[in-house]
């Protein structure tokens, strides 16, 4: 009743060989196309003159400060505040899966349309935000046309919805690990905090590795929100890398532009994944 | 095992990238799928008849989708051509014709162009030159600034729709409230900017002091876009580009526009104009009666969507620059996608809709300033036309200044949109138009 014996050593590579071939299409080659292009003038012959071009470009560099300010704001929030979210919705009481629902729910709405409310909401002349401040006797603020608060505001925006994907993963983790562990901490007598930080956080090391790579990536990738919402102002202040690489391709058609910029951000993003990556690496090695 | 770790690592992350560079090719796509509409069901040919596919902006039934129905219906009838319309909402229109356009799409025939890109369209080999659908006769019958915005570089590319010019509309309705009376004007002797200012600031003193009516003094219907705001540094005397095209260092660094920004400003510092609306939002504001003054397009009074009566003037000028007076024009065209399989269908399916019986009822419906001289005569010489469309008529010829023309007009309209939106929410003059000569020459350097 045992499994199947293969005897034929090239049938899983056989099997696996169209998904090998699509990653290979759709991922692979646009990346190493991308990559090409901030290369390319004219058609076929090498320059690096497109580069020349961004580095001399206050804009870019503009945005490279507002990508690297965004992801140092948001990451440790979303990170944060989902593993937050994840303990609460992690506790065995009865109906809590309701709670798990209505925490996951922004996550089931489009980034788009949950853009749109916020901006409604955010409105300085009639959003709901600002009538409640003007009951409460403050003056409106112009959360999405105040260069102070714009980032901010997005921050909030981009969060609401991401959290509530982050804390699923997390919760995956939390649901792994032994309930033996925490009985054996509490007979020991370890309090609330001591299991968390001693326990807890150090045994969701692989959660915490795939959750901080993925979630790092998508927030570096991540431009609808400042498209919908602020149009990257006001003054530059929401005008992240990509949504520059995306008004170069579609509204400027400089197609090399966008190949540069975007190879940029994927250097970027891997070298933050690569730092993160040997920071968890040699913590686990320490101990 | 390390290794291991780092090639999973960067795969993941490759991967992820990946998505966002392909994404760039999808989200065009997607955003034409998310907002575009069709008008019909159909779009293939079937046995000998023919359909044409056009691609246009002005989604929804009070949009160009509703509006265009009788005129393709007619077209139909007449010739047996069907016209399968897409729609698209302003923004996505562009993004979809470069998203098409640049991967040499054949899917497509007739798009609408933006007086503004037809220079970028023709000279990135979007648009088939249509000098051998128009003869010279034909090309005659448009006004000269109408027929020469579809050119360059000495090729006809587009046929235009119709022309636009801009009047000063008020709420007669609100005003009336108010106690305040429009002082006697006309072509030469026009309100000024100041003036309609202080009669905006004296409305809403009365009508809302408190500011919880929401109503907004004096505005711009297409506020933040250079189309329309362009139209304050112009009548100082600013120009919008320069000459070759490719720069505005020394031309909006000055004194026209910086005085016209300051003055633009302070109307909104002083709570007279809005701040948080945008272009697609103010002209709505104007028609759900919260707006006492607006400068807008001929458009306006058919929009209104409150029974307040809405009444209007030339455009106002700036004291002391009563001799340069300016109104911002240009419209929408029709072009033929180079790579259509249709071309001789679409160009007579332009000519209807820009010279023929389509462009009648399209004028008549939608109420805009014709680019056609018998129907510009037809209103002057009418004296039944609507007093509106006299003053739209008179501006067209007498007070138009057309657009920057540059095949980079993308990076033109994302500098300058973004310093009068960043002026109008406080940025320091200035530095805006500083920022927006830096950007913009920039990004032109690569072009030079």
């Amino acid at each position: 009743m045992g499994g199947i014996y293969i005897k034929n050593k090239w049938l899983p590579y056989l099997l696996i060989l169209p998904t090998i071939v699509m990653i290979c299409i759709f991922k692979i080659y646009p990346i190493i196309d991308s990559v090409i292009q901030g290369f390319v003038s004219n058609g076929s012959s090498f320059t690096l003159d497109n580069y020349k071009h961004l580095f001399a470009d206050k804009a870019f560099w503009n945005s490279l400060k507002v990508t690297l300010k965004f992801n140092i704001i948001i990451i440790p929030i979303q990170i944060i505040v989902s593993f937050i979210m994840a303990l609460f919705v992690n506790v065995k009481v009865r109906g809590i899966e309701i709670f798990r629902t209505i925490f996951y729910l922004p996550f089931c709405i489009s980034l788009t349309i949950s853009t749109v409310i916020w901006q409604m909401m955010l409105n300085v002349n009639n959003g709901v935000v600002n009538s409640m401040l003007g009951v409460l006797g403050l003056r409106p603020v112009g959360f999405l046309i105040d260069k102070k608060w714009a980032l901010l505001s997005i921050v909030l925006i981009s969060s609401w919805r991401g959290c509530a994907y982050w804390m699923m993963f997390i919760l995956a983790g939390l649901k792994g690990i032994d309930s033996a562990v925490y009985e054996s901490a509490k007979i020991d007598g370890s309090g609330f905090f001591n299991t968390l930080f001693r326990i807890t956080i150090p045994l969701l090391k692989n959660t915490w590795l795939f959750v901080l790579v993925a979630n790092t990536t998508a927030n570096f990738l991540l431009f609808a929100p400042m498209q919908i919402a602020t149009d990257g102002g006001p003054q530059g202040s929401t005008n992240v890398l990509m949504y520059e690489a995306y008004k170069s391709a579609f509204k400027y058609s400089n197609r090399p532009r966008q190949a540069c910029l975007v190879t940029i951000l994927l250097v970027i993003v891997m070298l933050v994944c690569f730092v993160q990556n040997k920071f968890m690496t040699e913590k686990e090695a320490n101990k | 095992m390390k290794l291991r770790k780092i090639m999973a690592l960067t795969l993941v992350t490759a991967m992820t990238a990946g998505m966002a560079l392909t994404g760039c090719g999808g989200s065009g796509n997607d955003s034409g799928n998310d907002s575009g509409s069709s008008s019909s069901d159909g779009g293939e040919s079937s046995g000998d008849s023919v359909t044409i596919k056009w691609i246009s902006q002005g989604t929804g039934e009070d949009g160009w989708e509703g509006i265009t129905k009788p005129i393709l219906e007619a077209y139909e009838e007449e010739t047996g051509v069907h016209i399968n319309a897409e729609f698209y909402t302003f923004n996505d229109l562009f993004e979809v014709i470069e998203t098409k356009s640049a991967a040499g799409d054949a899917d497509f025939d007739v798009m609408s162009v933006d007086v503004t890109y037809v220079s970028k369209y023709g000279s990135s080999g979007y648009l088939e030159p249509l000098d051998q659908y128009f003869n010279d006769e034909e090309k005659a019958k448009w006004d000269d600034a109408s027929y020469q915005a579809g050119v360059w570089e000495d090729t006809m590319y587009a046929a235009p729709e119709n022309t636009s010019t801009q009047e000063l509309y008020y709420n007669k309705t609100l005003l009336d409230q108010a106690g305040i009376k429009i002082p006697e004007n006309d072509a030469d002797n026009r309100l000024t900017y100041e003036e309609v200012a202080d009669l905006a600031k004296q409305g809403l003193k009365k009508l809302d002091p408190d500011g919880s009516q929401g109503y907004i003094g004096f505005d711009f219907q297409q506020v933040s876009r250079v189309y329309q705001m362009n139209m304050l540094a112009n009548s100082m005397g600013g120009k919008n580009i320069s000459d070759d095209g490719y720069s505005l260092d020394g031309v909006v660094n000055t004194k026209p526009w910086i005085d016209a920004m300051t003055w633009y400003q302070k109307l909104v510092d002083d709570g007279i104009a809005s701040r948080g609306y945008d272009a697609d939002q103010l002209g709505d504001q104007f028609a759900a009666g919260k707006v006492l003054f607006m400068i807008g397009g001929t458009w306006t009074p058919s929009n209104m969507t409150c029974d307040d009566e809405v009444g209007y003037t030339y455009a106002p000028c700036f004291e002391g620059h009563e001799d340069e007076v300016a109104t911002s024009t240009g419209s929408w065209y029709f072009g033929i996608n180079s790579k259509s399989s249709n071309k001789d269908a679409a160009a007579d399916f332009i000519k209807y809709f820009t010279l023929g019986k389509g462009s009648d009822m399209w004028l008549e419906i939608n109420g805009d300033v014709p680019s056609r001289l018998d129907k510009q005569e037809e209103i002057a010489n009418n004296p039944d036309a609507p007093e509106d469309m006299k003053i739209a008529a008179y501006e067209a010829a007498n007070t138009a200044v057309p657009r920057a023309v540059t095949p980079v007009f993308g990076e033109y309209s994302t500098a300058l949109d973004q310093a009068w939106e960043d002026v109008r929410n406080g940025a320091d003059v200035e530095e805006a138009l500083n920022t927006a000569v830096e950007q913009f020459d920039a990004a032109t350097a690569a072009y030079k």
